[in-house]
């Protein structure tokens, strides 16, 4: 859609609008930066308040950390047995809406994406307490479980998001030729769809890794990388944790950069064809 | 049912009903109604029935003292006394034994009572602060709103594309950073003898306890979901056609009133789901209260639950302050879809 051009805006909102821009990504930024920077101090409490000097030591004491790398072990464990379950889920979900012409579609729909719209920790309680019920505890099933609850629901949306733009008349004509119903689904329907199923493993996997408030409740006596670095944050403070975050802030710089990259290119390509 | 069916042949409709049904009966609905199951009754066992079980109870304890005796006695020196005094213990033992078989048959399994009294118990303080969490969660999402409509705005209809971009990716990068890793960023600031304390302290201000307090929570929390009524808005924002903006700014619209009457109007959708997503994250935020308080300031509500599941192991009760937030938000959801005249269609995108 067309922009306002910047003519209908007096140059004095311009620049209000651009000053509140600089305020409020100071506001975003500052935080992150100060944490980064208490990563490098060798002062031994998190804190830039007390400058000590700069070092690499912290990355060398979290590399030596136990817990860390098997609850980062866990952390992927969990992602993958997540992506496992909600990948058919969400696809089976995404075709029963495309394709089900019933009444009932609208309150389907609606039970399938209420766990986006319910607290994370909601999702931990309930799975927890219903697998009990059948003689499992809290661990790392529990955990993937709850988290294939609301993903489901994210790889559903975004596989539904990709069959709205499905030409149906070439599987009907498939069908026509003889095709078996097996053949469409593995010769037209999955080729369509295989771009959204990378995007939805790649987002599945990172919702499940990044999750705290939902595996918290569900993972018992184990722990995830993240529950782990809650519970550093909350009591034995060491400055690990912010090399951690100095990684996280690392990792998330670089994939944000190239999705917004390969983004603006998709829009380009978009509007080219679109004349 | 039939329209599956044609697309996907019989094999493939069952199978992916089957699964549909898991997920919606085994993950979604299922798990909910034990939880509230769970939240209806309570385990009670009757005054006589107590008696027993103490008395088994004591039993048990004094079998256990007895075995002590006994393996003291047999560490003894080789004499008839030894043998005598073991085979007295292990007599006592037997008949305690005895006893504590004819006492279990004879006690009752606690029973299953069903009432509303997990959620009636709830007592005032614990009521109070059930009110303070939906109450901050309001307050976030009032200046998530109020914040983030004009970034928005700006993202969507005033940059040139390149800038937009920019915005884009600076927005993309603290969204996406771990939640644990906000969070912790303000519990530097925050902390007693953190930055901000440290620039009062420059500016000849007394230090304040932000964390003690609890309105470290607070902040941290705004810091934290602020950024998820961006994006909703920005989605609906785009697709509206920049030159009613202009036509109306022609015909000598105001500011205020473009975005009053045709920006807000269009962007309402976005609005809702920005509010609910925001809304919802606050009040069921865990992370947030379980590190800015660092169990010195007043629990918040999603603590209480917590502590009822692994602290004091009543998950009865638990349940029933699990559901009660789940109520607060149901409540909230259907509130925004009035207030915005919008649909669950409309959210769900």
């Amino acid at each position: 859609m067309s922009n306002v051009s910047s003519s209908s805006f007096g140059r004095g909102s311009q620049i209000i609008l651009n000053v509140y821009l600089v305020i409020f990504f100071a506001y975003m930024f500052l935080p992150l930066i100060l944490m980064v920077a208490a990563g490098f101090n060798e002062f031994d409490t998190p804190s830039v308040t007390t400058w000590k000097g700069f070092t690499w030591k912290w990355f060398g004491v979290l590399a030596q950390d136990d817990r860390m790398w098997s609850g980062l072990v866990n952390s992927i464990l969990i992602a993958v047995g997540v992506i496992i379950v909600s990948m058919p889920l969400g696809l089976a979900g995404a075709f029963l809406i495309t394709r089900l012409q019933s009444r009932y579609n609208g309150l389907l729909y609606g039970i399938m994406v209420s766990p986006l719209l319910t607290p994370g920790i909601i999702l931990g309680i309930s799975t927890l307490i219903f697998w009990r019920e059948g003689g499992v505890s809290g661990g790392l099933f529990t955990a993937a479980v709850a988290q294939a609850t609301y993903i489901s629901s994210y790889t559903m949306l975004m596989f539904m998001a990709r069959l709205k733009r499905q030409d149906v008349t070439l599987e009907e004509a498939a069908l026509d030729l003889g095709a078996s119903h097996t053949q469409v689904f593995r010769r037209i329907t999955m080729p369509f769809l295989k771009p959204t199923i990378l995007t939805a493993a790649v987002i599945a996997f990172l919702q499940s890794f990044e999750n705290y408030n939902t595996t918290i409740f569900a993972i018992g006596g184990s722990h995830t990388l993240v529950t782990e670095i809650g519970s550093r944050m909350r009591f034995g403070l060491s400055p690990a944790v912010n090399v951690i975050g100095i990684i996280f802030v690392f990792l998330t710089i670089t994939f944000a950069t190239i999705y917004v990259i390969f983004r603006e290119r998709e829009k380009k390509r978009v509007s080219a064809l679109m004349g | 049912m039939n329209s599956l069916r044609s697309s996907f042949g019989p094999v493939l409709s069952l199978v992916i009903m089957g699964l549909v049904g898991v997920w919606v009966v085994g993950m979604i609905i299922g798990p909910q109604l034990i939880m509230v199951e769970q939240s209806l009754w309570n385990k009670e066992i009757g005054g006589e029935a107590a008696q027993i079980s103490t008395r088994i109870d004591r039993l048990y304890n004094e079998v256990d003292t007895l075995a002590f005796d006994k393996s003291d006695a047999e560490a003894l020196d080789e004499s008839t006394d030894r043998t005598e005094k073991i085979a007295a213990i292990t007599a006592e033992i037997d008949t305690r034994k005895s006893t504590i078989t004819e006492l279990e048959a004879t006690e009752v399994k606690p029973i299953k009572v069903y009432s509303f009294r997990n959620y009636t118990l709830m007592g005032a303080s614990h009521f109070f602060i059930f009110l303070k969490t939906i109450a901050a969660a309001v307050a976030v999402t009032v200046i998530a709103f109020v914040v983030c409509y004009p970034i928005a705005f700006a993202v969507a209809k005033v940059a040139t594309p390149g800038k937009a971009a920019m915005i884009m990716l600076f927005l993309i990068i603290p969204y996406s950073i771990n939640e644990l890793l906000r969070i912790f960023a303000w519990l530097m600031i925050l902390d007693n003898n953190g930055v901000a304390n440290l620039i009062l302290g420059w500016f000849g201000f007394e230090s304040i306890p932000f964390l003690g307090s609890g309105s470290g929570v607070f902040i941290a929390m705004v810091y934290a979901y602020i950024l998820f009524m961006v994006f909703p808005i920005y989605n609906t924002v785009e697709t509206l056609d920049g030159s009613q903006i202009e036509a109306a700014r022609d015909m000598g619209a105001s500011t205020w009133q473009i975005h009053r009457k045709i920006v807000i109007p269009h962007a309402k959708p976005g609005i809702a789901v920005g509010c609910i997503m925001t809304f919802m994250l606050s009040a069921g935020s865990f992370a947030v209260p379980n590190i800015m308080t660092r169990g010195i300031a007043e629990p918040w509500f999603t603590q209480l639950i917590y502590n009822k599941f692994f602290e004091s192991s009543n998950w009865n009760t638990g349940s029933a302050y699990a559901f009660t937030l789940v109520i607060a938000c149901i409540v909230f959801i259907f509130m925004m879809m009035r207030f915005f005249g919008v649909g669950i269609k409309d959210i769900a995108k």
